[in-house]
């Protein structure tokens, strides 16, 4: 009972986290609970659950068997991946170009990094009024150098909705891989890059033999990271679309949120929350994984 | 002087290009704001007003318009949620990094862990069994609901920015001043609390916009016209007969200043919370 015994010495360290933990517990680990449980009972559309029945899996077999979700699935995968994709890569672009001391530095890392703090909802609203089908800037720009002869409607299309959308999910997130990236370019010894140059590297081979080794961590971090917030989008599509047109920009979380707040379908919702937060844990172990490699011995 | 080589300029042309992408849709927002509902609906759309105005901004800021009384009425909601938030954010994560940091008990590393997997979990997912338990607790239509919930999304990132903070205060300082007489809590709101100024500083902003910005919480928890945030209380623009558009952009501008500013004076300490972790090498 060593443990026990140790537990007991250190009784007075817990209290420390009591607070945290107490809020942690009430606000996660009861929802993650509720959710496993009601995922299999039918519960009826309204919010009086006494009146659910027992169904087992059932609700699981309906989610993975329908037609929409495999459409919401196929949506969620171009939106993630896509989005992942060309944010991380302007966003390693920008700190690979302000990785250098010029004038004005600072200010431009500023400006870049505005997007990112602006709410999504004003996000949003910003991009659906530049994409206004009628009176819309971008249809309109389009026109006037032209490259359409006709006025877009970008949004109400269902070829390019998801583009659209990929769009203005990309200006609000690539300040973020920026700078996690431009962090991680700082951290790049200094000296080795000299004395490689002194060897007589060129830029390229210091860049491919120095640089991208050291930041294989937090290139790591930074993707799993956005794979994460783009996998719980739903401000974005779900003010400039809601999902449409005719579900074509409808992803996993709008969809989740529409089957339990829209046709108050709790039991079902449950069971598709479910399978999403195995999805979800998977690359939560390899987020903590890539974040406590560097860590581990410190805390041991 | 550096000669000015290919990758020079393919850096400097492709941030140029970056600001622009950044810039378009903001400068849009504001020109918009400063017309009038009929000018911003004309074709082709003016990147210069004709008559510029600040009329939507006084609209919006005047408790006598009757736009105004119910934007003012939002912000002041907001402001009081992001506030609360941010004020027991920092009440609860500072003991608890300290905790985490200076302390060696049982389980440790793992509440440690399972606190920052936080993060992983789909917002969405919990909507479900916490507005069921909110409406339990009777919280639901509540602003509580809101703070008790934002409360959680930022406390992973602020303990584990927190303490790195104290993992680099050498416990030395702190032993020295309870030789002195001092007590742990004397020696931690001497010593540790000054050192650690930057790292509060850096959790309460990244509380405060964590909450003023929140969209999916608010729009489900609360239903009361009075009690509404701001991000969704600007779906009050929207009318059955049309969109007003100006004010529409002028609102999300001026929700925009608080956090754009207090971000920019402080993206040090923002830039560290966010990046903190993420390169130790």
């Amino acid at each position: 009972m060593a443990l026990f015994r140790r537990i007991v010495r250190h009784w007075a360290d817990y209290l420390y986290i009591a607070p945290a933990l107490g809020v942690m517990l009430l606000v996660i680990g009861y929802p993650v609970y509720f959710t496993l449980y009601l995922s299999l009972f039918n519960t009826p559309p309204n919010l009086s659950l006494d009146d659910k029945i027992f169904v087992g899996l059932d609700n699981y077999a309906r989610v993975l068997g329908a037609d929409s979700v495999r459409e919401a699935s196929v949506n969620t995968m171009v939106w993630t991946v896509f989005s992942t994709f060309f944010a991380f890569v302007l966003g390693f672009g920008a700190a690979i170009a302000l990785n250098r001391e010029f004038i004005g530095r600072g200010l431009l890392r500023g400006v870049l990094l505005v997007p990112y703090v602006i709410s999504a909802v004003a996000a949003s609203y910003i991009w659906r009024w530049l994409y206004h089908s009628d009176i819309g800037v971008i249809g309109a720009a389009a026109m006037a150098l032209g490259l359409a002869d006709h006025k877009l409607n970008f949004l109400d299309n269902t070829d390019t909705v998801m583009a659209a959308l990929i769009v203005v999910n990309v200006w609000k997130e690539f300040p973020f891989a920026m700078i996690m990236m431009l962090a991680g370019l700082q951290t790049v010894p200094d000296a080795l890059l000299r004395a490689a140059q002194v060897d007589g590297a060129g830029p390229w081979h210091r860049f491919w033999h120095i640089t991208l080794p050291h930041l294989r961590n937090v290139s790591m971090v930074t993707v799993l990271l956005l794979l994460v917030t783009n996998l719980n989008s739903f401000t974005i599509p779900w003010i400039m679309t809601g999902g449409g047109p005719a579900g074509a920009s409808e992803i996993w979380i709008t969809q989740i949120y529409q089957l339990a707040f829209g046709r108050i379908r709790f039991g079902l919702a449950s069971s598709y929350s479910v399978i999403l937060f195995v999805v979800m844990m998977t690359i939560g172990v390899l987020y903590v994984r890539a974040l406590t490699r560097g860590d581990a011995r410190r805390a041991g | 002087m550096r000669r000015l080589d290919g990758w020079r300029i393919t850096g400097i042309v492709f941030l140029a290009g970056l600001v622009v992408f950044t810039l378009v849709p903001m400068a849009w927002m504001l020109v918009t704001s400063l017309k009038g509902q009929f000018a911003a609906l004309q074709y082709p759309p003016s990147w210069i007003p004709r008559e510029p105005s600040l009329d939507n901004y006084t609209d919006l800021l005047s408790p006598r318009s009757e736009v105004g009384r119910i934007f003012l009425h939002y912000l002041l909601n907001s402001l009081w949620v992001s506030f609360a938030t941010t004020v027991l954010g920092v009440l609860v994560a500072v003991p608890a990094a300290y905790a985490f940091s200076r302390f060696r008990f049982p389980g440790r590393n793992l509440l440690f862990y399972g606190v920052l997997l936080r993060n992983m979990f789909p917002a969405v997912v919990f909507l479900m069994p916490l507005f069921i338990m909110m409406r339990w607790l009777g919280l639901v239509n509540t602003q509580w609901s809101l703070i008790i919930t934002y409360l959680t999304f930022g406390l992973p990132l602020s303990i584990w920015l927190l303490k790195g903070f104290y993992d680099n205060i050498p416990v030395q300082l702190e032993q020295a001043a309870r030789i002195d007489g001092a007590s742990r809590f004397r020696a931690f709101l001497l010593i540790v609390m000054p050192l650690s100024s930057p790292g509060i500083i850096a959790t309460a902003i990244y509380s405060f916009i964590l909450a003023w910005n929140e969209y999916v919480y608010a729009l489900t928890f609360l239903n009361d016209k009075n009690k509404l945030t701001l991000p969704v209380g600007l779906q009050a623009f929207f009318t059955e007969y049309a969109t007003n558009w100006p004010g529409l952009m002028a609102a999300s501008f001026i929700m925009s200043v608080p956090v754009v500013v207090m971000f920019l004076v402080l993206q040090k300490y923002f830039v560290r919370a966010l990046t903190e972790g993420a390169v130790k090498s």
